[in-house]
């Protein structure tokens, strides 16, 4: 039995994107607490309706964070989980979470992340929490975390389908065009081509624009069944596919069973997600991608069927992603845009989705949106969840 | 004495030798890469495992490598806040090597000028030793 339309996003939250050196008085703490009062009052709900819990447990918190957030909020669910795989763990917690509440564990699901993370303490907790294989056979040759494991990628990339920096470059001019609309988001100003390849080279070919800026922040999400949502004050949106798929540890792109690092188990989990839907690539109004790097989003968009293997650069280049383009790419500027808030990146492609859905994106509304997708991504393209979201049930 | 002992310490991360690969490192120690073939499905595997991954077996055995390979991708790393260790080093390769024996490492190519590194390029093991019992087997041109 499919979960197609059974569950629905009612409510959503958001704090205030900040730059690391603006976060005084803001903790990880702040940030899923806030966030999830916002969702739970944009749900029209009251704390006491919580009865599951999904959240991210921030880099620099122990293991037990989920737990721990219910003693601090308390709330007394009957579902709990705490995912860690990466940005795609938002999306795969909804799949969780509607697969658990179709069962009849529970009833109206909170999920969360965020936190308050620099640069540094980032790439400390990697060095601090490799596993052994990783420590052994990758971490001593100096990686620069992701940002080596991405440039191994879009080197590749380029190799195999000469791919050009002004092609991968469309994705931040694209990014900054929505941010610089998006009231919550921290990288405002527009950029050329000329400015991205200016930027300066972290790991070559990965110029700085192109990569994510940690930052603070939290998202949250409630999602409740069909029969409940049909009561909601906001307009219900939903989860009509979901699919996951992996294909290697979390850092490392050299071993694992995909014979090549341009391929990403994106394309098995997009398929499971539409064929749960019974929709195409073609009936979606807009898709919002995981956007760590700009290669993620070139791979990801050949994966999940926009155009062919290898074509990706040539289709960011020709097509029109804006709000009011052929297909609306990340309209809220993504984390290209906006900023990464660890854990909160987890989940804030799916509020945008929701938030279009609704048809609350305000200036940024795509125009009689019916279906979207999106996609979360974690570690070297190792993991990937897709999700169908609809806001009628085809 | 122990002052100068201390400015010559290796300070970038180190393996730790486990069961599982200890014979990896002992042979590297000597200076000869060596891989794992399950004797079950014939699966070739680095890093070592203590099962197939392919068929789960355990019967594995130990073979030499050739040591030849090719550049299958590389970045060249201007920027390092991660490991600070490495920060003296920079600009320098990190790749992946694809072996002549099928399998993908990560590692570093050296004794080249980072820019004239190219995807395709051959390359063969070389062997830093970098504290009495620890080598690491990085690439060159070959």
């Amino acid at each position: 039995m499919s979960i197609k339309g059974k569950c629905a996003i009612i409510g959503y939250g958001e704090t205030e994107f900040a730059k690391s050196k603006d976060s005084a008085g803001r903790s990880n703490y702040t940030e899923q607490c806030n966030a999830a009062i916002l969702a739970i009052e944009d749900a029209g709900l009251n704390k006491s309706d919580i009865d599951g819990l999904i959240s991210i447990c921030p880099l620099d918190q122990k293991s037990s964070w989920t737990m721990d957030l219910v003693e601090y909020l308390q709330l007394y669910p009957k579902f709990l989980d705490n995912l860690y795989f990466g940005g795609a763990s938002g999306n795969a917690g909804i799949l969780y979470a509607a697969a658990a509440i179709n069962s009849g564990l529970c009833s109206n699901v909170l999920l969360v992340g965020g936190s308050v993370m620099d640069a540094k303490q980032a790439y400390e907790h990697g060095l601090e929490n490799s596993v052994d294989f990783e420590r052994d056979f990758d971490t001593i040759y100096g990686p620069m975390i992701d940002n080596s494991a991405y440039a191994l990628i879009k080197q590749r990339y380029k190799y195999e389908f000469n791919a050009t920096e002004e092609q991968f470059a469309r994705v931040v001019i694209n990014a900054r065009y929505h941010a610089s609309r998006f009231p919550n988001a921290l990288l405002k100003n527009l950029v050329t081509v000329e400015d991205v390849l200016n930027s300066r080279i972290i790991c070559d070919p990965m110029h700085l624009y192109e990569i994510v800026m940690p930052c603070t922040g939290g998202c949250a999400l409630i999602l409740t069944s069909f029969e409940r949502a049909k009561c909601s004050k906001n307009k219900p949106v939903y989860l009509l596919g979901g699919g996951q798929a992996f294909d290697r540890g979390m850092w490392t792109p050299a071993y694992g069973s995909n014979p090549s690092i341009t391929s990403s188990p994106v394309k098995q989990a997009a398929k499971q997600a539409f064929d749960m839907s019974g929709l195409k690539i073609t009936d979606m109004d807009f898709v919002q991608l995981y956007d760590c790097f700009t290669i993620t989003v070139i791979i990801s968009l050949e994966d999940i069927g926009c155009c062919e293997k290898g074509q990706g650069a040539e289709f960011v280049e020709k097509t029109d992603l804006t709000y009011k383009g052929t297909l609306p790419l990340n309209t809220d500027g993504g984390q290209l845009g906006r900023g990464q808030p660890y854990g909160a990146c987890h989940f804030m492609h799916t509020v945008e989705a929701a938030r279009q859905l609704m048809g609350r994106a305000g200036q940024l509304q795509v125009k009689d949106t019916k279906f979207g997708l999106v996609n979360g991504n974690g570690g070297s393209m190792a993991n990937e969840c897709t999700l169908i979201l609809g806001n009628e049930i085809p | 004495m122990k002052t100068m002992l201390l400015e010559n310490e290796y300070k970038k991360p180190l393996p730790k030798i486990l069961p599982e690969t200890e014979k990896y490192w002992q042979a590297a120690r000597r200076h000869e890469l060596i891989l794992q073939r399950c004797k079950t499905c014939g699966q070739i595997m680095y890093f070592p495992r203590i099962v197939c991954f392919k068929c789960l077996s355990d019967d594995i055995e130990w073979f030499k490598s050739k040591g030849y390979g090719t550049i299958y991708s590389y970045t060249i790393i201007h920027y390092q806040i991660a490991h600070k260790s490495f920060e003296p080093d920079v600009p320098y390769i990190y790749a992946i090597i694809e072996l002549d024996e099928g399998v993908r490492m990560i590692s570093n190519v050296t004794n080249i000028d980072p820019l004239k590194v190219k995807i395709g390029m051959r390359v063969k093991v070389t062997f830093e030793d970098v504290t009495d019992e620890v080598s690491i087997p990085k690439f060159e041109p070959s």
